[in-house]
């Protein structure tokens, strides 16, 4: 087959058109608006960083907000404590989520389906604990950084960081061998494994390759918010939205997550310009989640697919058989 | 030596309601294979719910037991058939993982109802038939404690004897254990469900109004209750019913030790830990009887 650099890569022309499109607006617009694009930047990373374990492997990771966490007080106790510049402050804490990621997604990824929720739920909960008694992390008091007062320097960051993991993990994930083994682990790991893949060491590689780029935007988070705090850093509301966006996107596609993050983000700020924050978030998010489980399972952008796919795939024929088995089942009342 | 007793009984009177939260969750989890994230809010639910009703009728809180399991049983034997469909929705690729999201949604959504209803107050609950404490010799504990616990063991006995002996109980066993052939032996394998999860949400809720005659009642509490609920299951190995006594009373203990002898803010720190090295550990459970996961 001919290769295309054009059209083969289309998703990363179109994402770096989008990104100098984005650069421009960010110019003109005024630091309200440019404060949300900050935001909506990074929730379109954190979506893809847990897109990469929770839709390509199919390992739904209730923990991922910890290694946010770890990026944000690393970067700020180095910010604090070494005087170090802000880019070097920033890679850092990324590597050390990666290390970690190594160390507790080896172990961990061993356990399946609702042990490993509850596993990595329990370490998000722990390090938030641990972040409240260690001295080093400033405890219940939390962390005060200096405050860096551009907000153009954090768009710019911000943009160049969700644009970095689009690509990366587009090409990763899409485009390489590597993406494909995940794929064939998730389908079906038995026979993944009888073709020579090394199953836990390639999911394990996937989860510490999540860490770093959520620990990336953890550390550019702390830095913008000035101050850390078990609360906000580590609160379970961050792993919350990054799952919805995830899956009513679509896991398990490149531009799930990203749709994704963009409905919900816009969704959670509109409200919040009109009704301003209130706890009753919660809930809309809680019975979105309900909703897109029941009613949209694969997510927005694989029910547009579904809708302008053609029909007769192998694949659907499969589903048709089974949906066919289903509601037999279901009428025979057995 | 005083202090020793008098902690491990404590303990062990905090982990009678352990076990009673989690009877029942285990239970659902090996009946429908999902795990409810949304255990603690129904004991949160069921706090709230019993404070109204004590302010609207004026009853004592422990009259109001029954009512609460009917509300609490009627509210879960409708909201059973939306988890069912979550899993077996055509496009859901991993039916287990489904279920587990839909109930975190409710488990988020429950959270964000109370946070609105009721805010951020603390309330409690207070019985006037139980008061006062009673001196065992080695120790003393407050009456209402010790209730709660003689209440908690006897309900798991019960459920225990329920399964063992009768009819019923063969069927939500043959379920636990095959739903296709237990489907096939002409069990009514949704039934048995929906009346499994309805018994769950019920014994929950009326844990809830034990708890709230024992500590206090926010509405954030729901995410701690539901840690103790996991910790429990997971070391009673998960779908292992008698195990679940084995775990409650652990944690019981080990949170009372805990809090006498290290301090109180590393309770949590330690049951975390715990629950995470006993995962990844002996996923099966500290007696090695649990499930193997799906």
């Amino acid at each position: 087959m001919k290769k295309n650099i054009i059209t083969d890569y289309l998703p990363i022309w179109g994402a770096i058109l989008a990104a100098i499109i984005a650069m421009f607006i960010g110019q003109v617009i005024p630091s309200f608006w440019l404060r949300i694009f900050t935001g909506l930047f990074m929730w379109i990373g954190l979506a893809i960083s847990w897109n990469i374990v929770g839709g390509y492997t199919g390992y739904v990771n209730f923990g991922h907000g910890a290694f946010f966490g770890i990026g944000a007080y690393v970067a700020g106790v180095i910010i604090l404590g070494g005087h170090m510049p802000f880019s070097i402050a920033m890679v850092v804490p990324a590597f050390i989520a990666a290390v970690v990621g190594l160390i507790i997604g080896y172990p961990t990824l061993r356990l399946r389906g609702a042990y490993f929720a509850i596993a990595t739920w329990a370490f998000l909960e722990g390090t938030r604990q641990l972040a409240l008694v260690l001295d080093i992390t400033g405890g219940a008091y939390g962390m005060t950084l200096p405050p860096l007062l551009d907000e153009d320097y954090f768009f710019r960051y911000m943009l160049f960081l969700s644009l970095i993991s689009f690509i990366g993990t587009y090409l990763l994930l899409e485009k390489s061998v590597f993406g494909y083994q995940l794929k064939a682990i998730r389908e079906n790991e038995l026979a993944a494994r009888s073709l020579g893949i090394n199953a836990s060491l390639t999911r394990t590689l996937a989860f510490s390759l999540s860490c770093f780029i959520v620990a990336l935007f953890g550390g550019v988070y702390g830095y913008w918010l000035t101050y850390i705090h078990p609360d906000n850093i580590l609160s379970p509301l961050i792993t919350d939205q990054m799952i919805v966006m995830t899956l009513l996107g679509g896991m398990g596609t490149i531009f799930g997550p990203v749709v994704g993050a963009v409905v919900l983000y816009t969704f959670n700020r509109l409200l919040w310009i009109y009704f301003t924050e209130g706890v009753y978030y919660y809930m809309l998010l809680g019975a979105l989640i309900c909703f897109t489980v029941v009613f949209l399972p694969d997510g927005i952008v694989g029910f547009l697919s579904r809708v302008f796919k053609k029909p007769d795939l192998p694949d659907d024929k499969i589903l048709n058989i089974r949906g066919n088995l289903a509601r037999w089942r279901d009428k025979l009342k057995i | 030596m005083d202090l020793f007793l008098q902690t491990l009984l404590s303990g062990i009177l905090i982990g009678g309601i352990y076990i009673m939260i989690s009877i029942g969750f285990s239970l659902c989890f090996g009946v429908m294979h999902v795990i409810d994230f949304s255990v603690g809010e129904w004991i949160m639910l069921g706090g709230f719910i019993g404070v109204f009703m004590v302010g609207w009728l004026g009853a004592d809180p422990l009259l109001l037991l029954p009512v609460v399991f009917v509300i609490f049983f009627i509210v879960g034997y409708l909201l059973q058939p939306a988890i069912q469909k979550a899993m077996s929705g055509k496009m859901a690729q991993n039916p287990a993982l489904m279920g587990l999201v839909f109930t975190f949604g409710v488990h988020v959504f429950l959270q964000g109802m109370a946070l609105t209803v009721w805010g951020f107050d603390r309330v409690s609950l207070s019985s006037s038939f139980v008061g006062g404490s009673v001196n065992l010799g080695f120790a003393a504990a407050s009456s209402m404690r010790m209730l709660v616990f003689v209440i908690g063991i006897s309900i798991t006995i019960t459920f225990l004897l329920l399964l063992a002996k009768t009819k019923i109980g063969l069927r939500v066993r043959a379920t636990a254990q095959d739903r296709e052939v237990a489907s096939i032996l002409g069990v009514d394998v949704k039934g048995i469900s929906k009346l499994i999860y309805a018994v769950y949400a019920g014994v929950t809720g009326l844990a809830g109004v034990l708890i709230g005659s024992i500590f206090s009642i926010y509405a954030e509490m729901g995410m701690q209750y539901t840690t103790f609920a996991f910790f429990t299951v997971v070391l009673a190995g998960m779908g292992y019913l008698p195990g679940v006594l084995v775990g409650g009373l652990f944690l019981g203990v080990l949170q009372s030790m805990v809090g006498v002898y290290i301090g109180g803010r590393y309770i949590f720190l330690v049951v975390f830990l715990v629950l995470y090295l006993v995962l990844v550990i002996t996923p099966q459970g500290i007696l090695g009887k649990g499930w193997k996961a799906h």
